[in-house]
């Protein structure tokens, strides 16, 4: 259905449309059908590619349907349209995820400082939500205009997931336009919620050099009493810090966080700690550390309170999302229910925050001193005796494993006494312990890794928030010339398929290239667990600022809007071109002009598949690592074989730039090394000037000679001109080039998807 | 030739859910002869072969005297590439794992030599669970060739796999009985 004229009425008085701090742009607050065009256009380029988990659909009761070969569903659905209809479902999952905690955070400020409460983000963000400006076309001012953002994305997600019932909608291209409209909206939720508690806790903005803390199951000083939080809302864990302030204990109680959460609570206080990622949970609290462990929401494992129960921790749930089946706790005294907690160890869903800090608060400090004994880790010989069973022969453990590790010799040699293998599996270890699970021997694995597992402390920078004004008019002519090769973001979970500690490698590898490198979330925390020969990390050696060669922590996963709104503040700010309800325009010259790239090495959430197809949707692409397969989906052209058409936005007409780029929206990489160049070369862009192109294709060259060997064999299709060969490389280039029938292609300095398919923006505004 | 049918790979998280699995090729002689039908076969490599071992050689020169035998082209993946180049050998293709499979496909895609389609494309060393992933995506979506998994740890999703093959002692004479009786037939 179309919008109507009252809807559109709406529209603009929800947007304010009368503001004039830019004129409206042609798709404010779009519905589910109003990028659709975009979405095809970028389609036909980057074909979605599946890859099934499952033959059969198994969603209605016509089924199980096969759909194998060309057999189609009872409801005429077929494996292609049924794989996009699973991404739109996970997508949505992702969507509403980080939506509710939007809504939550909200709404709790709201209810603390009202909806009239000021957006300021400091001396140095005019700019304060591009992606808000850009997709509703509201400049939010206040609490209040960020509620109406999250009321924006509840609106569209109704008609979404109406979308995924049997007997709806029935093309696989359309599907991906309503992930599309999905991932868009989840990075309008990010942005809400991250303004939202920036502004309502006082969080770091408008400064880059934000404190060092301390990271790692290392540096918690478990002979305070200890609490650990778990998820990723951080309104507990600050009320929390709250109340260890005003009853001056905080110098006397240990706080430490696993997941987003944690970061956004050294954002609020950086004498909290952060212990590490996702994969970490299982291992921390196995091992017994805290005195209470406390869960909000989002990837929050969901056996803790059986883990807090064995190992004799108190346990405090403080969010409707993950209820446990426990008693509610909000309305009874504060002094009832920690008796019940210490007296019958019994675990409470407390939702009123203050409420639940004085009872987490006073439980730690009551049990502390009764659970030293409970605190010790695991010894090297006590390991080798509960592993005494295992004969490494069975290979259950190892069959069970999802990230394909070779648990049986890990153990089989600790047994032994021998616990180098097992720290190295430690590394790789997801921490679903599925291993444990599986043995055959009952031998608690995750425990019996204390044994072996580094308890360093590292330094991790607390997350900074947007991306400054003034940062952008520096950097925006060098990215968009291509001087400065790239701006990349590491985002999403701690799924990686190799040593938790490659984020790092793959950071320390671009930003050396003069790559602007950011982070966020898990992959911020993992990319802290390496130290160089001077002991220090990633964030110590390297300066936090959005500049070349300049490594930045933005904070959480809902901190992930700001690398988005920085390549939008780049078209805005820099370019001058106008965002206000402009998604289109924006997302062309992104895709076109501004050379960044998301890099998910860990992907595992929902959360994280939103977060990419957002991305992909703003032209921004994608590198997976290997578990990002199991995504089902990924979006690829056929290299030099596609369409590369644009139109010259100086000459109005078509061009066939006969140069893939960039060169994939959405892929998966097997290692590593392969990641980094892959990383590289989807940081070209149509707009490269000859001299940014040949900065480019330096990086290109020396890291595919570093890690795979020789020349690129796809240079021919990256080389404009011979200007662009860097002179290192000049000889080797030019003879591969003659060797492979090379010719010379067209440089644009103004190319644009606007204009190769219908679209309300017109070709001028493309150009100011 | 291939006798039954496989549902229980090595790794857990492979496990078939549906009901188009691999059928198994159990004997060294299978394995070759359905290599040996191939007008225009295709062998991918990816990044275990080059530091598996088998016995005292590494899975890589397993692999490319399979490749040699039948003149088959190659796709290194990863980086793979370097170990080949040590080994004095090219590759004729170095796309990433997803982005061969992603061609692959395509019926109309010339192929790594252009001389069209492949009608069988061999996996070895490819990542378990990435492999399996790309195996399903052929198997739905490029009915016009045939997948062959030269792997121990087994793949359903594969139109030909191996049996689970524990032990690596009995992997290298797999791998060997291949190699000879390409070389016999």
């Amino acid at each position: 259905m179309s919008k109507g004229k009252m809807r559109e009425e709406e529209i603009r008085r929800i947007i304010r449309a009368d503001d004039e701090w830019e004129p409206v742009g042609p798709t404010p607050m779009p519905n589910l059908t109003d990028l659709r065009n975009w979405d095809f256009r970028l389609l036909d380029t980057y074909e979605p590619f599946y890859a099934p988990f499952c033959d059969l659909c198994c969603l209605c009761t016509y089924g199980k349907c096969d759909l194998t070969g060309d057999k189609k569903g009872a409801c005429g659905i077929d494996i292609a349209a049924q794989q996009a209809r699973w991404i739109l479902i996970c997508s949505l999952m992702g969507t509403a995820a980080h939506g509710a905690h939007g809504r939550h955070m909200i709404e709790h400020l709201i209810e603390k400082f009202g909806e009239d409460f000021k957006i300021d983000l400091g001396s140095q963000v005019n700019v304060e939500a591009p992606i808000i400006r850009t997709v509703m076309g509201l400049k939010p001012e206040n609490l209040g205009d960020l509620r109406k953002a999250i009321e924006y994305v509840e609106r569209e997600m109704i008609h979404l997931v109406s979308a995924t019932h049997m007997g709806q909608e029935g093309s696989y291209r359309d599907f991906e336009s309503k992930a599309f409209h999905a991932g868009m909206l989840d990075h309008v939720a990010l942005e809400a919620a991250d303004i939202a508690q920036i502004v309502g806790y006082g969080l770091p903005t408008s400064i880059a050099d934000t404190a060092l803390v301390d990271l790692g199951w290392g540096a918690i000083d478990v002979k305070k009493p200890t609490i650990v939080v778990v998820g990723h809302n951080a309104v507990t864990a600050n009320a929390i810090v709250d109340y260890l302030r005003q009853h001056d204990l905080y110098d006397k109680v240990e706080v430490a966080g696993l997941c987003c959460t944690a970061l956004d609570m050294t954002r609020y206080d950086s004498g909290a700690k952060v212990i590490g990622p996702l994969s970490r949970q299982r291992f921390f609290l196995k091992a017994g550390l805290a005195d209470v462990v406390v869960t909000d929401e989002q990837c929050v494992v969901t056996d803790i309170p059986q883990m807090a129960s064995e190992a004799g921790a108190a346990m405090i749930a403080c969010s409707d999302k993950i209820c446990y089946g426990l008693q509610e706790a909000s309305a009874m005294a504060a002094d009832d229910i920690l008796k019940a907690v210490l007296e019958e160890q019994k675990q409470f869903l407390i939702l009123d925050s203050e409420k639940a800090a004085e009872v987490i608060v006073r439980a730690a400090l009551a049990l502390a001193p009764t659970r030293q004994e409970r605190k010790k880790i695991m010894t090297q010989e006590e390991a080798a005796l509960v592993s005494a069973k295992c004969r490494g022969t069975c290979e259950a453990c190892n069959r069970a494993c999802p990230n394909l590790l070779p648990v049986n010799v890990a153990i089989n040699q600790a047994r032994q006494g021998d616990f180098a293998k097992l720290g190295s599996v430690f590394l790789r270890c997801i921490g679903c312990a599925k291993c444990e699970e599986a043995c055959v021997n009952d031998i608690p694995i995750q425990k019996v890794m204390q044994a072996a597992a580094a308890s360093d402390t590292y330094k991790i920078r607390a997350g900074r928030g947007p991306i400054h004004d003034v940062e952008i008019r520096k950097v925006g002519s060098p990215i968009v010339l291509g001087t400065i090769p790239g701006v990349v973001l590491f985002a999403g979970c701690s799924n990686f398929p190799g040593d938790i500690d490659d984020v790092a490698w793959l950071a320390e590898e671009l930003a050396r290239r003069k790559y602007i490198v950011t982070l966020s979330g898990c992959a911020a925390m993992a990319a802290s667990m390496r130290k160089d020969e001077d002991g220090k990390t990633i964030y110590e050696k390297y300066i936090p600022e959005f500049d070349a060669g300049c490594i930045v922590n933005v904070g959480s996963c809902v901190s992930n809007a700001h690398v988005v709104g920085a390549a939008i503040k780049i078209a805005n700010i820099f370019a001058t071109l106008p965002n206000r309800a402009n998604f289109e325009l924006m997302a062309d010259y992104i895709l076109n002009r501004v050379g960044a790239c998301g890099v998910v090495w860990g992907p595992y959430s929902q959360k994280a598949l939103s977060i990419g197809t957002g991305a992909v949707r703003w032209g921004i692409p994608v590198v997976l690592g290997p578990h990002g397969s199991k995504y089902r989906r990924l979006f690829m052209s056929k290299k030099e074989a596609s369409d590369w058409n644009v139109i010259d936005g100086r000459t109005k007409q078509v061009v066939n730039t006969e140069e893939p780029t960039p060169e994939h929206m959405m892929l998966v990489t097997e290692t590593k090394e392969r990641a980094l160049v892959t990383i590289i070369k989807q940081c070209f862009r149509r707009n490269d000037t000859p001299p940014g192109r040949a900065i480019k294709l330096n990086s290109y060259i020396s890291a595919y000679k570093q890690v795979i060997g020789g020349l690129p064999d796809d240079l021919q299709n990256f080389v404009r001109t011979e200007k662009e060969i860097p002179i290192v490389y000049k000889r080797e280039v030019i003879a591969y080039l003659k060797e492979v029938g090379w010719k010379p292609k067209t440089v644009l300095s103004l190319p644009t998807l606007i204009g190769t398919y219908e679209t309300k923006v017109p070709i001028e505004a493309t150009i100011k | 030739m291939a006798s039954e049918f496989m549902t229980t790979p090595y790794y857990k998280v492979n496990i078939l859910t549906g009901t188009k699995a691999a059928k198994v090729v159990s004997e060294p002689t299978e394995a070759a002869s359905i290599i040996d039908k191939a007008t225009n076969p295709l062998y991918v490599f990816g990044a275990e072969v080059i530091d598996s071992p088998v016995g005292d050689r590494l899975l890589i020169d397993y692999a490319l005297e399979i490749a040699k035998s039948r003149d088959i082209p190659i796709c290194a993946t990863a980086h793979v590439k370097k170990k080949m180049m040590e080994l004095g050998v090219r590759p004729d293709s170095t796309y990433d794992i997803i982005e061969i499979v992603h061609f692959l496909k395509d019926k109309s895609w010339a192929g790594v030599r252009g001389k069209g389609f492949h009608d069988l494309v061999l996996f070895t060393g490819v990542r378990c669970d990435l492999a399996e992933r790309g195996l399903s995506t052929l198997k739905h979506f490029a009915p016009h060739l045939k997948t062959f998994a030269i792997c121990r740890r087994s793949h359903p999703n594969a139109d030909f796999a191996l049996p689970v093959i524990p032990k690596t002692e009995k992997w290298r004479v797999y791998l060997e009985g291949v190699i000879s009786e390409l070389g016999a037939v």
